[in-house]
């Protein structure tokens, strides 16, 4: 087969993608940036209006208090997030009887539906009859009020993501899998504790694999919607819950400010692409990219 | 010699023990972390099968006083008397046709395009393929707008075609995982192929795509999973509450005065869980290797 | 030969077939036979039913025209959305406070001319709800169920804290007198409230009302740090400030849900709380035997002429634009507001009538024995209802996020009143300015 005609078929097996990122992911990305310079509203035709949503923006408290709360849950859910998986995989990878069984138990809860897992959360962490503060109130006097404490709010949230980290754990595990038994027996001829064993031979041969998960939980918790939606449909107590995409959305779908709501769009994405690249370029010296 | 013998066996003795005493550690953790993790579960369970006086008791009843499992019939009935008119059994058709169009079009776009990426050569395609995973980086709130509005120029709005069709048109996740393991089948395969005169789609279809079975098994579990539990897509692009999935339509039992019947939601809830849970079950292996395969690095 | 490159495109054929089959499916064709209604409505449960009855008796009686009633979750955004996208049903059950935002947006159709054609006037309704349907000198809905608000109180709690139960409180002193009398906290836990301003919290704008203010006037000028506003909502902090704002929030967590036997009012948890017309209907569902009583909410001792002072509410019946069937649509709502329909409608709803003319039956024959109440303050001059404001919403959320602030005892009333207006005063400016602008530039 001579080079034009294979690269005229790979265009065309290609050609489904390319026309999709086109279609569904470019020309949104570029008429979003047009409306963000609107006003819009869906019903009428959009209305240039310059910059003036992104100054509405620079002043809109609101938004302050949704960027302030966005980057507070993601400090805290994603190391959470990440350390906990890494945790739960390492247990699910011992060589033990009924791992299917574990395995099945903790991915569970990400297999629960945003609006039963919203209910659950809602009746388990009430601050009167909750039974987490059932359970708690024995040991501590005061449990917190976890909904109705906007200090409580951001940290209940990231409990029930730790809850659900399933997805992410089944990628370590599957990395965990592939760590080459050769290198771990090697490192207990040479006497390596546990500890020396993940911290000189595990952990460096999955290395790619965090850099990967980190990269997906910075995007995944910056733009956390369903859980906070579903809870706290004006923000929770004082907004203490009202994040990015549940005010782009409420700007969007409620005010019908869809301008306003795309040039918050592409705030984030240009944030998510400048933090992503960040934790690219920092782990470059620390990620290990050997064949496995 | 005898003391030289005696060594070794006694270490490994008592290798033996450390490893069962590791084990039994790691058996005792694990116990106790999947009861926390399945607590939450396990009380939706519970509330699916209680009557509605126990449900928000204070203190909270933890095993019913007695089992209701009218619950899940009601919850299933098309228009039950003490709820209203949630179409459970409408919803679940809806979802289980979204399901099969979506993972279709999921598994045949990407994996006609991984080919591509993968085994055919064109000028500028690992540039594309960079680009392709820059795509990743795109967050959906910057795309919920601009592409309501194109669904709604396309005049797909109120029907299913905005959560179903794009997905025949492959997605970066999808194919980066689909090349990672088209990649790892020898090149000489398809030569020879060519040799006996193949065209380029039979080789895809009749030679590499059989060998793939399970990183396409696991892309097809993968956009099962997201579809059926997807409640952003359904909630933004269907109108019409007959068109509901069941992840939305688990909102309906919600009442505007609070008024939830909450015991008929979890049964229903329940439901909706329990056949992804026992998929998940039964494919966890090929899930793990289908990851493990594709080398997700 | 091999067939088995084949059977990939083959199943690609099939599943995509099956996928148009399915639109059509879920889009429904039109066939000869009567005109189908499609009518979107936000009830569920017993107003479901009670709608129903009437669909029915209009279905019944026009052999031509057809409604299909559908339920529909998250009604006011759904619509509009489907009003973008036209597909909008040709009736749709909005709220009240929807009203000018679809208005201004131009997503439901003025009924004036059908209004004037079929006779319906203002006349035939009580002047508080025909002002809530019209906004800019047109009218753009026509009432479906109304309701009134009111103290309620429960005469049970009254008795066992040895209060008179026939005595329920004129003047907010009274009020407060009465609420610390029933007050219970144990162990730093507050067990029962006499009178607990955050449940069920669903108004927090009009308790300015009460004091003779208003959150915001006609013209959309703010006026949330007027002295009577500021008066209501430290009026409000009074109660937090009792309790200790960490208990009072610990209390409103463990009060259970509304349409629950675990409505705090009827757990005997909570004596007085201000509520609407169908509370009636629920303390019958949920605990029948309770005694119970209702009055027009407390105005200040000082502001005598506050007497009657009610907040008044309304669901509403618009016709979306672009509305396939807009004559049959209206048809039906004008046989809504008959006289007949409307007060079936609203004695199995347990709700007064927004009509002017009331027949001696409707008094009969409900079922709240304090119906007459609800009715003389929906016909009182004090009657109040929810600003016609495009960006009410926003305003209402914004104000439920500075009243949060007051209950946790985080900020005086000024300083709420105050920053909330600074940040919604800018807004409600900016949607007018577009507004015009969008009017001069012909879009």
């Amino acid at each position: 087969m001579n080079r034009r005609k294979e690269a005229l078929i790979g265009y065309l097996f290609a050609s489904p993608w390319l026309l999709g990122m086109s279609v569904f992911l470019l020309y949104p990305l570029v008429s979003a940036l047009y409306y963000s310079f609107c006003d819009y509203s869906v019903l009428k035709p959009p209305m240039t209006i310059g910059t003036a949503n992104y100054i509405e923006l620079y002043h809109d408290a609101v938004f302050r208090k949704a960027v302030a709360n966005t980057f507070i849950y993601a400090a805290f859910a994603l190391p959470t997030g990440l350390i906990s998986a890494l945790v739960l995989a390492m247990l699910l990878n011992a060589k033990l009887r009924g791992q299917n069984i574990y395995r099945t138990l903790f991915f569970l809860p990400s297999l629960v539906p945003a609006i039963p897992m919203a209910v659950l959360w809602n009746w388990l962490l009430n601050g009167q009859f909750g039974i987490f503060n059932v359970l708690i109130g024995k040991i501590v006097y005061h449990p917190p009020n976890w909904l109705g404490d906007p200090a409580w709010t951001k940290p209940s949230l990231v409990l029930m993501g730790t809850w659900g980290v399933g997805n992410t754990m089944l990628i370590y595990l599957a990395s965990l899998q592939d760590v080459p038994t050769s290198l771990i027996e090697a490192a207990e001829l040479d006497g390596a504790s546990s500890w020396q064993k993940t911290r000189n031979v595990t952990l460096p041969m999955i290395s790619p694999v965090i850099l990967f998960n980190s990269v997906m939980g910075l995007i995944g918790s910056l733009q956390i919607f369903a859980q906070p939606f579903v809870m706290f449909p004006l923000g929770g107590p004082e907004q203490s819950a009202y994040f990015y995409s549940t005010y782009l959305y409420d700007k969007a779908f409620r005010d019908h400010a869809m301008g306003y709501a795309c040039a918050m769009g592409w705030i984030m994405f240009i944030v998510i692409f400048i933090l992503t690249l960040a934790l690219i370029k920092f782990s470059e010296k620390r990620v290990h990219y050997g064949g496995t | 010699m005898a003391k030289l013998q005696l060594a070794p066996s006694r270490r490994n003795r008592s290798a033996k023990t450390r490893t069962l005493i590791k084990n039994s550690a790691t058996h005792v953790v694990l116990v106790a972390l999947s009861l926390i993790f399945i607590f939450p579960i396990a009380w939706l369970l519970l509330t699916a099968v209680k009557p509605m006086t126990e449900v928000l008791h204070d203190p909270p009843i933890w095993v019913p006083t007695h089992f209701e499992w009218n619950n899940f019939g009601d919850a299933m009935k098309y228009q039950s008397d003490t709820l209203g008119y949630i179409p459970f059994l409408v919803y679940a058709r809806n979802t289980i046709v979204l399901c099969i169009l979506v993972v279709t079009g999921t598994v045949v776009s990407n994996a006609i395009v991984a080919y591509s990426f993968a085994r055919l050569r064109w000028p500028g395609r690992d540039l594309m393929f960079a680009f392709t995973l820059a795509t990743m980086m795109i967050p959906f709130p910057v795309l919920m707008v601009p592409t309501f509005t194109l669904f709604h120029n396309l005049n797909w709005l109120g029907s299913f075609r905005p959560l179903w069709i794009p997905s025949w048109f492959g997605a970066a996740f999808n194919i980066f995982l689909l090349r990672q393991f088209f990649k790892t089948i020898p090149f000489e395969l398809s030569e020879a192929a060519r040799l006996d005169g193949a065209s380029e789609w039979k080789i895809f279809a009749g030679v590499i795509v059989p060998l793939c079975k399970p990183a396409l098994g696991v892309v097809a579990l993968f956009s099962f999973l997201y579809t059926w539990n997807d409640f952003i897509g359904p909630l933004i692009y269907l109108l019409d509450q007959k068109q509901f999935t069941l992840a939305l339509g688990l909102q309906s039992f919600q009442n505007q005065h609070g008024g939830t019947p909450f015991n008929q939601q979890m049964a229903a809830s329940a439901l909706v869980i329990l056949p992804v849970m026992i998929l998940f079950f039964f494919t966890q292996r090929l899930f793990v290797q289908g990851i493990s395969i594709t080398g997700l690095k | 030969m091999n067939l088995r490159p084949l059977v990939l495109p083959l199943v690609i054929l099939g599943v995509v077939a099956t996928g148009f089959y399915c639109e059509t499916l879920s889009v429904g064709t039109a066939g000869p036979g009567p005109v189908h209604v499609v009518y979107w409505e936000k009830w569920t449960g017993f107003e479901f039913d009670a709608m129903k009855k009437v669909v029915d008796d209009f279905n019944a009686t026009h052999k031509d025209i057809q409604v299909d009633m559908l339920s529909t979750t998250a009604i006011e955004t759904k619509t509009l959305m489907a009003v973008s996208a036209q597909v909008a049903p040709d009736v749709a059950g909005l709220y009240g406070a929807n009203i000018a935002q679809y208005a201004d947006d131009r997503a439901v159709e003025p009924l004036d001319d059908l209004c004037k054609e079929s006779g319906i006037k203002a006349d035939d309704y009580l002047p508080a709800y025909f002002n809530m349907v019209t906004y800019e000198g047109h009218i753009w809905a026509l009432p479906s169920t109304p309701a009134s608000i009111v103290l309620h109180y429960n005469k049970d709690m009254f008795e066992k804290a040895g209060l008179d139960p026939e005595k329920p409180p004129k003047t907010i002193e009274d009020l407060d007198a009465l609420s610390v009398k029933l007050n219970r906290v144990s162990g730093g836990q507050i067990t029962q409230a006499g009178f607990f301003p955050p449940e069920p919290g669903w108004w927090n704008w009009a308790w300015a009302n009460y004091f003779g203010g208003k959150i915001v006037d006609e013209s959309g000028k703010i006026t949330a740090t007027s002295p009577e506003c500021i008066r209501a909502m430290t009026w409000i902090q009074t109660f937090p400030k009792k309790f200790g704002g960490t208990e009072y929030q610990s209390f409103k967590q463990g009060l259970g849900n509304f349409q629950s036997p675990e409505n705090p009012f009827m757990e005997d948890r909570l004596a007085m709380e201000v509520q609407g017309v169908w509370m009636a209907n629920f303390i019958n569902q949920f605990k029948s035997g309770l005694k119970w009583g209702a009055a027009p909410f407390p105005y200040p001792a000082d502001r005598p002429d506050l007497a009657g002072t009610a907040l008044v509410d309304l669901d509403v019946l618009v016709i979306p634009s672009g509305a396939k069937h807009k004559r049959e649509a209206f048809e039906f709502i004008k046989f809504v507001q008959t006289q007949k329909e409307m007060e079936k409608l609203c004695l199995l709803q347990w709700k007064n009538t927004p009509l002017s003319k009331v027949s001696p039956e409707f008094w009969a024959n409900h079922k709240n024995p304090f119906i007459k109440l609800f009715y003389d303050v929906s016909a009182s001059k004090n009657a109040f209802s929810a600003p016609k404001l495009g960006v009410w919403a926003q305003m209402n959320a914004e104000l439920g996020s500075e009243v949060d602030a007051i209950n946790l005892l985080h900020k005086t009333p000024k300083e709420a009143m105050e920053s909330f207006t600074e940040r919604m005063q800018p807004i409600v400016d900016q949607y007018k300015k577009r507004h015009e602008m969008r009017l001069a530039r012909g879009l």
